[in-house]
């Protein structure tokens, strides 16, 4: 658990960085700190590995203080992970993740194992050990960083922007990948973003900071959604946070429709509604529009393209997503394997929110 | 003077042998320049790495190397001669390393300042020491400016050491010299050509060493980095 | 020391010579620079464009960089048939010295210059030359500067160095001092030798200020003059 108590960090320009920050972070979850910049974030967060030392008020992890450790020593019980990796250049792959187990006094056998063993843990073939980091690319060094910070397991992971400078597709993988190591390994990570979405797909708990390094608010994320504390935290969350909660609730009691279906490969008989295209595993391809007329055996060219698929038991979020981007009005609910299970209806989804709020 | 006779002059063994030949003269200037390069990397490396690492004191550090590189070598030296005593080799290894003390410091002090500064923030979160994050980061990093920054002093004193012979030692200005004094032209350009081939073959063996001592994952590095554009 | 030090330069003949001696010096150190400077620029230009050109450039520059100005000052009459001592024998010497010295300065700051300001410069309407001259090269002036300001100091040292063979210039005050065993002169040597370098380097910085008005003050670290 980290705690920080009134944690202030004035600069000698005079500027105020951090104003008077208490919050915990709780053991085993990711606390996000999130905010526009000039916010006190990144100082917060190398307040608690003491890259920076506050100049009042008390970091505590597990109710130590920071301050009586000697920062080396520190620092090697905590992982840090920064935007630019900052792997080193000389070192091999292999030897950058080895470095803290190097540093506490292993045998170069020993961490080079457990390497190697890192690799394989952040999703990194094993080959990759001999490049050096300048034969990466840029998401493929981030996780070398990853795997650098978890070498020696460390309880506390710090990142800090870690994935802001990768290109979206990259970064929403390694936002995934974040995800189910933290449900393997359970750490205790402080991550730092300026991205409000990043910070609600990621944190247990999120605490946003208003510019002058004081804290806004600090709350799960779909509270945060649907309480903002004021008008810069609900401005700062975004327009559209009553259709992100959606993410947040759950979609039992949603009807599931059976859907008409035609089969890849079969003659289609002209039908006088929408029907949906399925393949041999039953997986949906494409719609078929009514009224059409097809030569022979269908295939995938007669096919309007459907819209985002709903996986059973996921949020209202998938479902209503699912029903909007259809061009039949029925969104295509899937099941874990990706096979078709029926149909749901917009009107439907809002449905069951109001008995939702109805009930609550 | 033709090529011919300097060609003739070259290929006499009996001006390469014995005392007071070529390989003589090569001998001595090499010695000067080792032990005047050598005795100037061990003030400047220390103190370019201290300046750098720390990030303090970098103005001063400049501007004394900026001001060392405009002292005139062969006034330093006859300077120093007058005062110390003709004959003596104190005085040109000062004035020779004074010369080689410039290049050396800017190197040193360009070579750690040139680490990114995001690894230097990793090498300290991983929980390095000051001294750990020196010498097994910025240091190993640091190489290819540094050793050029040797090279460079090398050079500089392997040009300028003639001017032991000056002050009546050895080393390859005085074959220069002497053959000045009496018009053996072809033995003025001989010992001008050999001191020429020298500096070039000693400037083409400490590249092969730099490319051997700098790690292979900063060549990569920066031919990445040229390489984007 | 002082007292010989005033009785030497209270001495007419003596201000004389030293004055002449240092113009000298200034001819012989500075012209080569200039002509060194024009020379590296097309050079440069075109070493830069060409990759061919580049490898084959910055090959020769590289050698005779390496080769000592000393050694060039004596072998280059048979080549160019000047007289060892012969103010051109010098100044084509040293020019040759520069020019290898500042081509590397020169492409390097041409790599150096983003590609969008160039294609924006192309698509107004400028053509290569005209851009090369009015966009291009303002803009490699602080590149080009820092390569300049090592070559001034380079090219004034060398001057004095030559004084071994007879070469003018402020180094017949050493060569002078030593041969009578009097210090003086040798000191009135160093102290000028290092007021022109001062000198020199200001102009230097202050005509790069001039060339580029949109660049403010740097505060903070100072460049070093010259790594390596």
């Amino acid at each position: 658990m980290i705690e920080f108590r009134a944690v202030t960090k004035r600069f000698p320009d005079g500027t105020t960085a951090v104003d008077k920050l208490s919050l915990t972070a709780e053991s085993g979850r990711i606390t996000v700190l999130v905010g526009p910049s000039g916010c006190g974030k990144t100082t917060s967060l190398r307040m608690i590995n003491r890259m920076i030392d506050p100049t009042d008020g008390t970091i505590f992890i597990d109710d130590l203080d920071v301050r009586t450790t000697d920062p080396a020593v520190l620092r090697r019980g905590i992982g840090y992970v920064i935007q630019q990796a900052g792997l080193f250049p000389h070192r091999t792959v292999l030897d950058n993740v080895a470095t803290v187990p190097l540093l506490i006094g292993w045998g170069r056998r020993k961490a080079r194992a457990r390497a190697a063993e890192l690799l394989e843990v952040v999703g990194l073939p094993a080959a990759m050990g001999a490049r050096y980091p300048a034969q990466l690319s840029g998401g493929q060094q981030q996780r070398v960083g990853v795997a650098r910070a978890l070498a020696a397991d460390p309880p506390v992971l710090l990142m800090d922007e870690p994935f802001s400078a990768v290109d979206p597709v990259v970064r929403e993988g390694l936002q995934d990948e974040l995800l189910r190591l933290q449900s393997e390994l359970g750490k205790t990570v402080v991550f730092v973003t300026h991205d409000i979405d990043e910070a609600i797909k990621l944190g247990d708990t999120v605490a946003v900071l208003r510019e002058g390094g004081r804290l806004a608010q600090f709350a799960p994320p779909d509270q945060l959604l649907a309480e903002p504390a004021d008008d810069f935290v609900s401005s700062f969350v975004g327009r559209d946070r009553g259709y992100r909660r959606l993410s947040f609730v759950g979609s039992d009691g949603l009807a599931i429709h059976p859907l008409r279906t035609v089969a890849l490969g079969e003659p289609a008989p002209p039908l006088d509604e929408w029907a949906l295209a399925v393949d041999g595993a039953g997986r949906p391809r494409g719609w078929l529009p009514p009224s059409s007329t097809v030569d022979g055996p269908l295939t995938e060219d007669a096919l309007r393209p459907g819209g985002s698929l709903y996986t059973k038991g996921g949020s209202l979020r998938g479902a209503l997503d699912a029903a909007l981007s259809s061009p039949s009005g029925y969104g295509v609910a899937v099941d874990q394997a990706g096979a078709l299970v029926g149909g749901v209806v917009a009107g439907e989804v809002l449905a069951l929110l109001r008995s939702h709020r109805d009930d609550s | 003077m033709i090529f011919s006779e300097l060609a003739d002059w070259l290929t006499d063994p009996a001006n390469w042998t014995g005392h007071g030949g070529l390989l003589h003269r090569v001998a001595e200037h090499l010695r000067y320049t080792v032990i005047a390069v050598l005795g100037a990397a061990v003030v400047a490396v220390p103190l370019g790495l201290a300046v750098g690492h720390s990030g303090r004191g970098g103005t001063v550090v400049v501007g004394l190397a900026n001001a060392m590189r405009a002292l005139p070598t062969l006034g330093v030296i006859t300077l120093l001669s007058l005062q110390l005593g003709i004959l003596r080799v104190g005085p040109v290894l000062l004035g020779l390393g004074i010369l080689a003390v410039p290049p050396i410091l800017a190197g040193s002090y360009a070579g750690v300042q040139s680490v990114d500064r995001a690894v230097v923030d990793a090498a300290a979160g991983v929980g390095m020491t000051s001294w750990q994050r020196l010498w097994r980061v910025e240091v190993p990093i640091a190489m290819p400016l540094l050793l050029g920054g040797l090279r460079g002093a090398v050079l500089q004193v392997v040009a300028t050491g003639t001017v032991a012979a000056y002050v009546g030692l050895g080393g390859l200005g005085r074959p220069l010299l002497d053959g000045l004094r009496v018009t053996d032209y072809p033995r003025v350009a001989g010992a001008a050509v050999v001191v020429a081939v020298l500096a070039v073959l000693l400037d083409l063996v400490l590249a092969a060493v730099q490319r051997q001592i700098v790690p292979r994952g900063l060549r990569l590095a920066s031919r990445t980095v040229s390489g984007v554009a | 020391m002082i007292h010989d030090l005033v009785k030497y330069l209270s001495n007419p003949r003596n201000q004389d010579a030293v004055v002449h001696l240092l113009l000298v010096h200034i001819r012989l150190a500075l012209v080569p620079l200039l002509i060194g400077l024009l020379a590296a620029l097309p050079i440069g230009w075109a070493a830069q464009r060409y990759r061919r050109v580049r490898a084959l450039v910055l090959g020769a520059s590289n050698v005779l960089y390496t080769v000592p100005s000393l050694a060039l000052f004596v072998i280059l009459p048979s080549i160019i048939g000047t007289r060892i001592l012969d103010e051109l024998n010098v100044v084509v010497a040293l020019a040759l010295y520069t020019a290898a010295l500042l081509v590397r300065p020169v492409v390097d700051a041409l790599d150096a210059l983003p590609a969008h300001v160039l294609a924006a410069a192309t698509a107004v309407g400028y053509r290569p030359v005209r851009r090369f001259l009015t966009v291009e090269l303002p803009l490699a002036v602080p590149v080009l500067a820092a390569g300049v300001r090592v070559a001034s100091v380079s090219n004034i040292s060398l001057v004095s160095v030559g004084a071994l063979i007879g070469v003018g210039g402020l180094g017949q005050l050493f060569t002078e001092g030593f041969q009578n065993a009097y210090n003086p002169p040798i000191v009135v040597g160093i102290a000028l030798t290092l007021a022109l370098a001062l000198v020199v380097d200001l102009l230097l910085v202050a005509g790069r200020s001039l060339l580029t008005p949109w660049q403010g003050q740097r505060a903070g670290r100072r460049r070093l003059v010259g790594a390596a």
